[in-house]
């Protein structure tokens, strides 16, 4: 009696048990087929880009596949679309953007996290706004502004334009990082005779080495992908970024694919090269930057 | 002690004051040089009426009154409210969704997150350059794809059809952001306690009630600040569009911003346009991200629940 009884309830037990791991191995594949089918649309105007950039001309709209790999059209656009130029306008702007934001930025955001001063909380709440701001509501003053000074058509007052929204956003990150970081550690450098700025240089500044980091990777993405303000306070040809060189030649080179997707893909290798190089960092810049905002 | 007792010296309080005031004083000059000079001058210049050329008049509310009256304007504020509304609602339920399967404990999830990643580096003018080519109607990758496997019956002119132009942009939108706010959802998934998940399996909750009913209250605070990201980046939307169809065809996909931008600089240059008139397009651009993300953080805040996650 007993017996039976245990035989029977092991052996509903184990159907029980194949049949909830049947489940599962369905609901497993279920969710891969989902993913992948995901990651082929995230993949897919990628992949189109780059097959398209190897074909032949007449070969775009005809063939899925290349039958010959045509390197040929990279060094092509990069002459005819002059990109060591519009590289090297993307990467002054870039630079002078970022050491200028990490200038301004890093010593306010210490201040606001090691000091305590009367109207701390609103000015640091004046920052948070200006994040707020979108760029279109600035960008016809702006224009005007730096037409007035004679920086207009220039690299370095697109450089200008950029700088109050990334110190605003940078003040905002980097506080938290120095809010992350002991009190002590300034308090007994302070006893060994250091001044207020010993203490920020010497203590604080090489401890914010990551804080920084993270400021610039998302300053140069920000900077390097910009679009709006690149293409309208930049005028002459000689002059544009990256990003409003491609959009440019967009009217030049019309259907001819090949041409563009190379030019694309150009202008994309500079941020992927980072990218996968530093792909940590990046996705949790980014979104540090996001959730903190 | 003494010092906490008695008020400073009014003069040792200022001299308190100067080490914070010389660390903010660049980043502060900064800030009113390039934003908050340019607003306050956005401000004046939306009540004047000019040209770029002549000196500016005085115009009083008269831009904002026309605006009101022009039915270009009132499209792009239809078709801004659009855009924002469908990618607010897509690109916060997909990227969760798809976030919660990533955190189900399966393997290659971190593959997964790196590729569905990759298009948030890519600049939004290059973005809408690529899709333009994929959305070409006649020879494009998407119609031949659709023609090969023989929907060729459906093959949308997209961008160049007034009805499918926004669906079109959205489309895009949610492809170049899915992997961001999908990486912002997995880091809050990875916070919440497992137990919790544990605890709603014993009381018998399925997969959909334990996402319902542990997940998204949860991660409450992190919906709320996607949403009122996507949001603003709603409003404000402006590359993709000018690079796909500049506000075409026949201001079919006119967004503010995009309307704003073709008044002061379309016609090249900014000499001979309604540098006002586009000004106080500007100026409502700001105000309604400001009062619609202020409204949300308002009817979403729940102190009495939020106040266990610290972000």
């Amino acid at each position: 009696m007993t017996d039976s009884a245990t035989l029977f309830s092991t052996r509903s037990a184990r159907r029980a048990l194949a049949q909830a791991r049947w489940r599962l191995r369905f609901t497993r594949t279920l969710v891969y087929v989902i993913l992948v089918t995901i990651a082929t649309v995230q993949a897919f105007p990628l992949i189109w880009m780059i097959v398209t950039s190897v074909k032949d001309s007449h070969e775009v709209f005809n063939t899925v596949l290349p039958a010959q790999i045509k390197w040929g059209n990279f060094p092509r656009v990069w002459f005819a679309m002059n990109f060591p130029v519009h590289l090297a306008n993307s990467l002054y702007v870039t630079s002078l953007t970022v050491v200028l934001v990490v200038a301004f930025a890093t010593p306010a955001a210490y201040a606001f996290a090691r000091y305590r001063f009367p109207g701390r909380e609103v000015v640091f709440y004046a920052f948070i706004g200006a994040m707020m701001i979108p760029p279109q509501a600035i960008l016809i003053p702006m224009f005007q502004f730096l037409k007035s000074l004679y920086l207009l058509n220039s690299l370095t007052g697109l450089a200008l334009s950029y700088v109050g929204g990334g110190v605003a956003f940078a003040v905002f990150l980097m506080r938290t990082f120095f809010l992350s970081l002991p009190g002590e550690l300034g308090d007994s450098a302070r006893i060994d005779g250091c001044n207020d700025f010993q203490v920020f240089w010497h203590i604080y500044l090489p401890l914010a080495r990551p804080g920084i980091a993270t400021v610039v990777i998302i300053q140069s993405l920000y900077t390097w992908n910009e679009f709006m303000f690149a293409n309208t306070l930049i005028t002459s040809p000689g002059k544009k970024t990256v990003q409003s060189a491609v959009f440019q030649a967009v009217g030049q080179y019309g259907t001819d694919y090949t041409a563009l997707c190379s030019g694309l893909i150009i202008a994309l290798v500079p941020v992927v090269i980072v990218y996968l190089a530093l792909q940590r960092q990046f996705i949790s810049g980014l979104t540090a930057g996001a959730l903190k905002g | 002690m003494d010092r906490a007792a008695r008020p400073p010296h009014l003069s040792l309080r200022l001299q308190r004051l100067i080490p914070p005031a010389l660390f903010i004083a660049p980043a502060a000059l900064a800030l009113i040089l390039t934003m908050a000079a340019p607003m306050a001058a956005a401000i004046l210049l939306s009540l004047q009426r000019w040209d770029g050329m002549s000196p500016p008049r005085w115009a009083g509310f008269s831009n904002y009154l026309n605006l009101m009256q022009d039915d270009t304007f009132l499209r792009a504020l239809w078709h801004t409210a659009y855009f924002t509304t469908c990618t607010v609602i897509l690109q916060t339920v997909l990227p969760l969704l798809i976030a919660s399967l990533l955190n189900s404990g399966i393997r290659g999830s971190a593959v997964f997150r790196t590729l569905y990643f990759m298009p948030v580096i890519i600049s939004l003018a290059i973005s809408g350059l690529l899709w333009a080519m994929l959305f070409e109607p006649n020879f494009g990758a998407i119609n031949s794809l659709l023609r090969a496997i023989g929907l060729g019956a459906f093959t949308p002119l997209w961008l160049a059809d007034p009805n499918t132009v926004m669906p079109s942009i959205i489309i895009v939108s949610v492809w170049q952001s899915l992997g961001f706010y999908l990486v912002i959802f997995f880091a809050a998934l990875q916070s919440v306690p497992n137990e919790l998940y544990e605890a709603a399996e014993l009381d018998g909750a399925n997969a959909w009630s334990r996402f319902l009913h542990v997940t998204v209250p949860t991660i409450r605070p992190v919906i709320l600040i996607v949403i009122v990201l996507n949001t603003i980046n709603g409003i404000k939307v402006f590359d993709q569009i000018w690079v796909m169809t500049a506000g075409g065809p026949d201001y079919a996909s006119a967004t503010l911003g995009t309307y704003l931008y073709s008044i002061a600089f379309g016609a090249m240059g900014a000499s001979n346009s309604r540098l006002g008139y586009a000004t106080a397009i500007s100026v409502v651009i700001l105000l309604l991200s400001i009062v619609v993300s202020v409204i949300q953080i308002r009817l979403g805040r729940r102190p009495d629940l939020d106040s266990q996650i610290e972000l």
